[in-house]
């Protein structure tokens, strides 16, 4: 124990301790040699077997220690002594391959081994080759002058034979515990180097791309400075968000209640917007509640409103689990609605199935085409939210009788048109939108509805591109939300509905006109979202946290790959929602910028659609990981390595995983998009070109 | 000039542009200040002394006692500084001030509660003391001075942009405050085991700390900004 009073870690303090023995009859003769002795605690394993008479462990490590076996027969010691080191000659084999595989005689009998260790391999074998089978000769030699009467010769070869084999045990010993604490450090510091490097690359891409973006539109207005970039209040609060959660890694109570974090954090961030928002509220004469009405006040009044519902929605994401390590025990909501009983969790289950199946039809409503291409999706989309349903109020959750053949079938269809749903609308969507006639007329509601509203006489293919690549992003993160409610503990369905809200909140926040924010601040902040939403369906960072039992939900035989896959997506609903969701944050802002400037620009599109969607998360993502990695090597002799710092790895190279996924989708669709875009646009200029 | 306005400095340093506005003179901030900061200790020494209590041991009476005896020591000096002293009273600006009171802690306790302030009844107590505290750091100064007046509370609040010793006194304080409850609010989750990480504990004493902090750099900012003033108006 240190002077403190901690105890446990890998100090000096912590670790000495000390080892007594009492013997009967021992040749023990100062009592400097019987005090003073110091000995490796592993050795301990080895002496307590051979003083007790059973095999000593095979993964010991350790020497015995000769002062304790003082009152053993010189044959009875060259025993030991033997034991010990063919115990530690099998640890070697298994380690090193050069050693022969020999299996040793365990009589007195036969010691023709010294012919038998020729085939050694490799330095250090033959190292340990050489020591062992000069041990051994000797040791043979001492027996077989052993019934002779020439006591000084005995008394010289069995020293001899002691010092041979202490030699090897030691040799042997130290190579066996450096082997377990030796890192190879040329892969270590490549593999490190290589994450620092690609973060490095990825943040200097980001920050030129913002740069580019920022000087670009800044061209278009007088009167302001126009070479140095303007930092926001919001930029240096991510920034700063940043760092504080690379710091708090390096502190075992911050890992544990991680989730702290993460709320206040993106809490932080959205009271900043909502009092942005505030700015620019117009001072009127007459109290502002009376123009509550009035148009141009009716934006602030939405993005007030949304800010508002996006942490009111938070919060109650925050009480639902208590989560972390330290404070489980305290009342959560969910740890209440299991108290009321199995039906109100039911009942809250269906209602926000409900509540999100009419959601997002209403979102695929507003968008007031009446094409046969959405009715098609939105009735593929009720199919699958119906069958959802089905399998809510089937699913027994409580009884040990399987729920039955029905409940994995319909599970099972479930995934399939929830499948075919997305790919259809993803591949077929563009095509469609672009070759039907488009009469759209959308005059919904001037408040909510703004970024709808656009001016008739724009028949550019582009806008039909935008409103497809919403209708993708809508699909994918309404089919996201439909898996989840299928997949995820019953208790969890509200807060999914919660994601969700918060989710569209944001997105209605972000393409409302007025003031507005950049591009990384915003995905940023669907990324903190995801992040806080993480914590708040019950995940932390330890390994107990797991949905196991959801894993199999659908699967009608036990299958390694697709359970991992299933508990995977369980785990990180939240983020890969946040990122799907980019898809349609791009169109929607894409159809305010159009909307407001009506020029086309491919650049532009590439840049908001692919770049900065994927680049702000890898990059995230990538410090976040760089610096765990670095944390946990200067970590690795912490008392709580394995039970925090090891599972918080594990859940870091697994969101790594899940930012790659989404990533990888959000910029294959962007791509798809551009390039049926730009295909497209050839088309209609060749057939300008070649007039029928 | 009403006779009111005279009542607390020994000469009238305070002086009226055309509009009727106040220009405040660097002695009357530092009297003001040192009013408010002596108010913090002697409700402190008040809840220490008297009743016995501290933050620690019970935090609602304390936040209770240090709230009702800072009342008056923020509103009064405040109100003598109102924006318009010809078309508002001082006793109408005293009530403005109460009627900011429990506006502000409405909303402290909005921004407390959906930064993570636990829910539930046996800390409905603390919360509401609490935000009634934080209140008068961040609110009541400038619901005395400006009363309603939307223009100047986005200057002060929305946009960060104080423009005379008037602003700096009340907005650099009010930010310090908030700021120094957010930064307090970080001892929280850590897993010491000490009973001020409790709610609102180590929250106030950041919010104290933060309110004494932002009363230093006003004042430094009066003496600069109220320094070059005295020097234009001597010539």
């Amino acid at each position: 124990m240190t002077e403190n009073g901690n105890h446990g870690g890998s100090s000096y303090e912590e670790t000495d301790s000390l080892a007594l023995f009492i013997g009967l009859k021992s040749k023990i003769l100062t009592y400097t040699s019987a005090t003073q002795n110091a000995a490796s605690q592993v050795d301990m394993a080895s002496t307590l077997a051979l003083l007790f008479g059973v095999p000593i462990p095979k993964n010991n490590v350790g020497v015995l220690m000769p002062e304790v076996f003082g009152s053993l027969t010189d044959d009875q010691w060259l025993r030991a002594l033997e034991l010990n080191s063919w115990q530690l000659l099998r640890l070697l084999q298994a380690q090193l391959s050069g050693l022969s595989q020999q299996s040793f005689p365990c009589n007195d009998s036969s010691y023709e081994q010294s012919s038998e260790f020729t085939k050694c391999v490799g330095q250090v074998e033959q190292k340990f080759c050489h020591f062992f089978s000069k041990a051994t000769v000797l040791h043979s030699s001492w027996k077989s002058k052993k019934g002779q009467t020439i006591r000084s010769i005995n008394g010289d070869d069995f020293r001899n034979a002691v010092k041979a084999y202490d030699e090897f045990l030691r040799i042997a010993s130290e190579w066996l515990s450096r082997r377990a604490t030796d890192k190879p450090l040329n892969l270590l510091t490549s593999g490190v180097a290589a994450m620092f490097g690609s973060s490095m690359i990825m943040l200097r891409l980001l920050f030129l791309l913002c740069k580019q973006v920022f000087f670009a539109e800044k061209q278009y207005l007088p009167n302001v400075n126009k070479y140095t970039y303007n930092w926001d209040l919001d930029e240096l609060f991510v920034l700063g968000a940043i760092l504080i959660v690379v710091l708090g890694m390096g502190s075992s109570s911050m890992v544990e209640e991680e989730q702290y974090i993460w709320h206040f954090m993106t809490s932080t961030l959205y009271l900043i917007f909502l009092r942005r928002t505030i700015q620019s509220v117009p001072a009127g004469p007459a109290p502002f509640i009376l123009n509550v009405f009035n148009g141009k006040n009716c934006s602030n009044y939405s993005r007030a409103s949304s800010v508002i519902l996006v942490l009111i929605c938070g919060r109650i994401l925050r009480g639902w689990h208590q989560g972390g390590v330290n404070w489980t025990h305290l009342p959560d909501i969910s740890k209440w609605l299991e108290q009321a009983g199995s039906h109100s969790i039911k009942s809250i289950q269906i209602a926000s199935i409900l509540a999100i199946i009419s959601l997002w039809s209403f979102l695929l409503y507003s968008l007031r085409s009446k094409r046969g291409f959405i009715l098609v999706v939105q009735a593929m989309f009720l199919i699958s939210g119906l069958l959802v349903l089905l399998h809510t109020m089937e699913y027994q959750d409580h009884m040990f009788a399987a729920s039955g053949y029905n409940n994995t079938s319909i599970a099972q269809i479930v995934y399939a048109s929830l499948g075919v749903t997305v790919i259809v609308t993803a591949v077929a969507s563009p095509w469609v939108m672009y070759y039907s006639i488009s009469k759209t007329r959308s005059n919904g509601k001037p408040c909510l509805m703004n970024y709808f509203s656009i001016a008739n006489g724009i028949g550019s293919p582009l806008i039909e591109l935008i409103y497809s690549s919403y209708l993708t992003g809508l699909a994918y993160t309404a089919s996201w939300c439909l898996l989840q409610l299928l997949l995820q503990q019953p208790i969890n369905a509200l807060p999914i509905l919660l994601i969700f809200l918060q989710t569209l909140s944001s997105l209605v926040y972000f393409s409302t006109g007025g003031i507005q924010h950049k591009l990384w601040v915003e995905v940023a902040a669907l990324y903190f979202l995801g992040m806080a939403g993480h914590f708040g369906l019950g995940n932390s960072n330890t390994l107990a946290t797991i949905d196991v039992a959801g894993a199999f939900i659908g699967l009608s035989s036990h299958s390694t790959l697709f359970a991992g896959i299933l508990m995977f997506m369980i785990t990180f609903a939240s983020p890969l929602l946040l990122l799907l969701s980019m898809v349609m944050h791009t169109s929607m802002k894409d159809m305010r910028n159009l909307s407001v400037s009506q020029d086309a620009d491919m650049g532009h599109l590439l840049l908001s659609t692919i770049a900065f969607p994927s680049l702000v998360p890898l990059s995230l993502n990538s410090i976040l990981l760089t610096t765990f990695t670095v944390v946990l090597l200067l970590m690795r002799n912490h008392l709580f390595v394995w039970s925090v710092f090891s599972p918080k790895y594990l859940y870091v190279c697994a969101t790594t995983a899940s930012v790659y996924a989404g990533v990888t989708a959000v910029a294959a669709t962007g791509i798809y998009k551009c390039l049926v875009f730009a295909l497209l646009m050839r088309n209609s200029n060749g057939s300008i070109r070649n007039p029928r | 000039m009403s006779p009111k306005t005279t009542a607390k400095a020994e000469t009238t340093q305070n002086e009226t542009t055309q509009n009727g506005e106040v220009v405040v003179a660097s002695k009357n901030a530092f009297l003001l200040h040192l009013v408010c900061g002596l108010g913090l200790a002697v409700a402190f020494w008040f809840a220490h002394n008297i009743y016995a209590v501290n933050l620690v041991s019970d935090p609602a009476q304390t936040l209770y006692l240090i709230w009702v005896i800072e009342c008056p020591f923020v509103i009064i000096p405040y109100s003598l500084f109102r924006w318009n002293p010809e078309k508002c009273s001082f006793l109408k600006a005293v009530v403005r001030g109460f009627l900011g009171l429990p506006a502000g802690a409405l909303l402290n306790t909005f921004g407390a509660i959906v930064l993570g302030a636990p829910v539930g009844s046996q800390y409905m107590k603390r919360t509401i003391n609490w935000s009634l505290l934080m209140s008068l750091f961040t609110v009541v100064p400038a619901a005395s001075v400006f009363g309603s007046s939307w223009k100047d509370w986005q200057r002060l609040f929305a946009y960060s942009k104080p423009t005379g010793v008037l602003d700096y006194m009340i907005c650099i304080p009010a930010h310090g405050a908030a700021i120094g409850a957010w930064f307090g609010a970080w001892p929280m989750p850590l897993d010491w085991e000490r009973p001020w990480q409790e709610w609102p504990i180590c929250v106030t004493y950041g919010a104290v700390g933060g309110y004494l902090a932002g009363i230093v750099v006003s004042l430094g900012f009066t003496v600069m900004y109220g320094g070059r003033q005295q020097h234009v108006k001597g010539d």
